[in-house]
């Protein structure tokens, strides 16, 4: 069966590049552009795996982690945050949030793939190989 | 990844981040002047930590450098633990010039280590960030909530997972055997480079935002038009369909198709703000280039206009704004001398207006001065002393559209770059559009730019010439005459050979079409001539076509590319039965007729003859003459074949005639003072008689005038209003009013030639 992973960022671009990469590797893949959106996607589907960035508009990612852990739907699933480089006490504070882990922005594509792998085991045959 | 995807991803990044550095302009300009606030700074750091973010996944790593060392300056500022200062405003700005220099050199080139590397840049603003709070802080207004919350205990005593730099970590798993995962070998770094061909298309025209609710919207549309489809193939089956059901799907069918039509229009507008919001950003630098205060405001940036207006726009409207801060507005000094606050005010201010879009761009600056505009035009040989005396203020404010003008006493960076208002209207006028210009002296000057809301589907006037229909464009339309029996026989006169029409008084210069583009004259004995009055360049030409058949509203589709040279035709359509019709361009068909000649205009003041036209009427050659009794007349010098001299004694006559032996013909002579009112009749007292010969129709005449002074070569505007016997009219010639003789007229009257005109 399909995983289904939402991806969130409000960069149109890096939300195409996660998806590329996660669609390619075989994952069905949802989007939002903020926390705010992503809630309410989240309210009518279920997903597997949430990446989400940090820093966006209306609803940040750290918000929308708290807000997500609250949702029975997503009280377990695995949430990943984008953090760049320079904000590396976010990791922390996704931390505190309830993400399961980080990803430094920029990714390689295989990296991204790499920690999906390991969150989500058994989902990916192709990037596991590569 | 493939080239192909690299390529679309870059793609996507340069138009996110063009759209974001806009923002983040207006925002550091706002910074400056101290009205920024914590959300507006919050939404540039997003601008530019998502660039960096992407330009990293990417492979572009110059542009992540340096927005590395912004984001940092503008987190500081944001939590307020740096003041806003006029450098560091500066250097912000100059920040968005680096990264929009990069993003150019990708676009172009595929790759950002080729261009600029921005190291003094990165060291200043890394200076900037470092250096204390100091000296006149500009005031943020900074909230007490920041996006993001301070750490939490919890948080800020979390250690740091091991992982720190592979990339990426989870903080509750525990790390499978193996356990630091090794940081992959960086195999795409570089994105593949583009070839330069494929990326220096312009990038960032490629993709449109549309609203969803607009496209669910049009979705729907498209699933009644698939309904109609349906409906429309089985009563076409049908062996009788009844009437009434082919008039309500025609119905059905026009009514989706209007709306899809709108719906889809909407999909093409942008607000016009697109294009405004950098133009803060160009008063901000000029004003400060040339030492002037000056504050842009903008009314109707939501106004939505077709996006390639939108784009086509783009140029002349900065020209404006650029000449309005440097010839515009002036020094703080003179203004506060004049009484005027010592900022500048320039007002960009869109609206609709039937069916147009209306663009004004206000300023209250020195406004224009006529008397300078006149002896700048004299100085640069645009016009004569003697005509600039003449002209009134319209005529006058228009000089500044001449190619070659410029008022500016120095030539400074801003202006004088050898493009002037010339392009500017050339330019809007190639869209449909007009521009205007009110100005009071002092006060200041206010531009009126009109343009179509869109290109693609406009409504025009359908006629038929030469069997062919063609379309003409509404905005160039002003009236239709038509005149039928025996009015039509009269109605056309000549000039000189060319036809003309008199309308309320004025000569309107006509164009039959079939004659124009060669093709088979009317074929029906109908007489009636309809006549379709057309404005290109501000002047006005009447159109003869066989038969006007409708208003539509026709699809413009592109003329191929072998038929672009083509200047008649502004593209092609297709009509209601499938046949194709092409669309009239009347600028280009008024040159092509003559009607109208750009070329001659531009290649003269380019000479910087004394005389240059105002207007863009072609020359004329005229003889200047007298009678006895009436100083200045004038003839065309292209009819006349010869100027002669004859004795008394060489008058014979034949029949009731005059005439002389010419060549070895009989020339019958034509006294022009006995067709002339006011001319004395008596014979003048000089030994000799001066005649024009004249030559028509393998016909020659002799016109017996009186003194003849001069040759002169002048743009003729005849202004009617003079009805006397064999005068066409009279004109302002080398600074005297001059009348025109109409020889077609006095031939009649003499009856040399038949009354009927040819």
């Amino acid at each position: 069966m399909k995983r289904t992973i939402l991806a969130v960022d409000d960069s149109l671009t890096m939300r195409k590049l996660v998806s590329f990469t996660l669609r390619s590797a075989g994952f069905e893949v949802l989007e939002a552009q903020n926390g705010q959106e992503a809630l309410n996607l989240l309210h009518t589907t279920r997903v597997d795996l949430i990446i989400t960035d940090v820093n966006m508009p209306v609803m940040d990612g750290l918000h929308f982690t708290r807000e997500a852990r609250k949702l029975a739907a997503t009280q377990t699933t695995p949430i990943l945050i984008l953090t760049t480089e320079s904000d590396s006490e976010k990791k922390n504070l996704g931390r505190a949030a309830g993400a399961t882990g980080w990803i430094v922005k920029p990714f390689q594509q295989q990296q991204l793939l790499a920690v999906v792998g390991r969150v989500l085991p058994g989902s990916i045959a192709v990037a596991t190989a590569a | 990844m493939s080239a192909d995807l690299q390529q679309q991803f870059v793609s996507d990044m340069l138009t996110e981040s063009y759209e974001g550095l806009d923002r983040y302009d207006r925002a550091i300009l706002d910074l400056e002047q101290g009205t920024a606030d914590t959300e507006k700074l919050n939404d540039i750091f997003r601008v530019v930590h998502t660039l960096k973010g992407t330009a990293g996944c990417l492979g572009f790593h110059r542009i992540e450098k340096i927005s590395h060392v912004g984001e940092n300056i503008l987190d500081a500022l944001r939590n307020g633990t740096l003041a806003a200062t006029p450098a560091i405003a500066a250097a912000l700005l100059r920040l968005s010039d680096g990264l929009r220099s990069s993003l150019q050199t990708i676009a172009s080139t595929g790759r950002d280590d080729t261009g600029p590397n921005h190291d003094v840049l990165i060291a200043e603003l890394s200076a900037l960030r470092n250096a204390e709070p100091h000296l006149a802080p500009i005031a943020v207004l900074v909230e007490p909530e920041v996006t993001l919350q301070e750490p939490t205990g919890v948080a800020a005593a979390a250690a740091e997972p091991a992982t720190a730099d592979a990339g990426w970590g989870l903080f509750d798993t525990p790390s499978p055997t193996g356990a630091t995962p090794t940081p992959f070998a960086p195999k795409e770094t570089s994105p593949n480079p583009v070839s330069v061909a494929q990326a220096a298309a312009p990038i960032t025209a490629t993709t449109v935002r549309v609203d969803v609710a607009l496209l669910d919207k049009l979705m729907n549309l498209v699933g009644e038009l698939v309904l109609s489809r349906n409906q429309l193939i089985q009563l076409a089956q049908s062996r009788r369909p009844r009437p009434e059901a082919v008039a309500d799907l025609s119905q059905r069918l026009n009514l989706v198709t209007t709306e899809l039509q709108e719906g889809v229009m909407k999909t093409r507008m942008q607000p016009i703000g697109n294009v405004w919001g950098k133009f803060s950003r160009v008063v901000r630098d000029i004003a400060h280039e040339l030492g002037k205060s000056v504050r842009l405001e903008t009314i109707g940036s939501e106004t939505e206009l077709d996006r390639t207006i939108v784009e086509a726009i783009r140029d002349p409207l900065t020209h404006i704004i650029r000449n309005s801060v440097d010839h515009g507005i002036e020094s703080p000094e003179k203004r506060a001398q004049s009484g005027k606050p010592r900022e500048g005010h320039i007002l960009m201010r869109a609206y609709h207006e039937g069916g147009q879009v209306i663009i004004e761009i206000i300023d209250d600056g020195a406004g224009i001065d006529l008397a300078r505009v006149k002896q700048k035009a004299v100085e640069r040989g645009l016009i004569s002393g003697e005509e600039s005396s003449r002209l009134g203020e319209r005529e006058t404010i228009n000089l500044i559209f001449l190619p070659g003008f410029s008022t500016a006493a120095q030539i400074t960076n801003v202006s004088g770059r050898g493009v002037g208002m010339d392009v500017v209207k050339t330019n809007i006028e190639k869209i449909g559009g007009s521009v205007d210009v009110h100005s009071t002296f002092g006060q200041g000057t206010t531009l009126k730019i009109k343009i179509p809301l869109t290109l693609a589907i406009v409504p025009a006037l359908i006629v038929r010439a030469g069997g062919e229909r063609f379309a003409i464009p509404q905005v160039s339309l002003l009236e239709l005459v038509r005149l039928e029996g025996t009015a039509a026989a009269v109605a056309l006169e000549k000039v000189y050979d060319a036809p003309v029409f008199r309308l309320r008084g004025n000569l309107l210069p006509l164009v039959f079409l079939h004659r124009e583009l060669k093709l088979p004259g009317p074929t029906t004995a109908d007489s009636a001539i309809n006549i379709v009055v057309l404005q290109a360049d501000g002047r006005m030409f009447g159109l003869v076509v066989e038969e006007v058949c409708d208003t539509e509203e026709i699809v413009v589709k592109p003329l191929g590319k072998h038929l672009k040279g083509l200047p008649m035709f502004a593209g092609a359509t297709i009509m209601g039965d499938g046949r194709v019709a092409l669309i009239l361009d009347a600028f280009g068909l008024a040159q092509h007729s003559r009607v109208l000649n750009e070329h001659n205009e531009r290649a003269r003041s380019n000479r910087g003859a004394s005389t240059a036209a105002v207007s863009s009427t072609p020359r004329t050659s005229l003889l200047i003459f007298s009678l006895p009794g009436r100083n200045r007349l004038a003839l065309p010098l292209e009819q006349a074949a010869r100027l002669e001299e004859f004795t008394h004694d060489k008058i014979e006559h034949s029949g009731s005639r005059e005439a002389v032996q010419y060549r070895g013909k009989i020339m019958p002579l034509i006294r022009l003072a006995n067709y002339l009112g006011g001319a004395s009749k008596s014979a003048s007292d000089s030994a000799t008689l001066q005649v024009i010969v004249y030559r028509r129709a393998e016909q020659t005449f002799g016109l017996v005038v009186g003194e003849i002074h001069d040759i002169i070569d002048e743009v003729l505007e005849i202004q009617s209003g003079s009805e006397a016997p064999g005068i066409l009219g009279a004109a302002v010639l080398q600074g005297k009013i001059t009348d025109l003789v109409d020889v077609p007229g006095l031939l009649r009257a003499a009856g040399i030639m038949e009354s009927k005109a040819a």
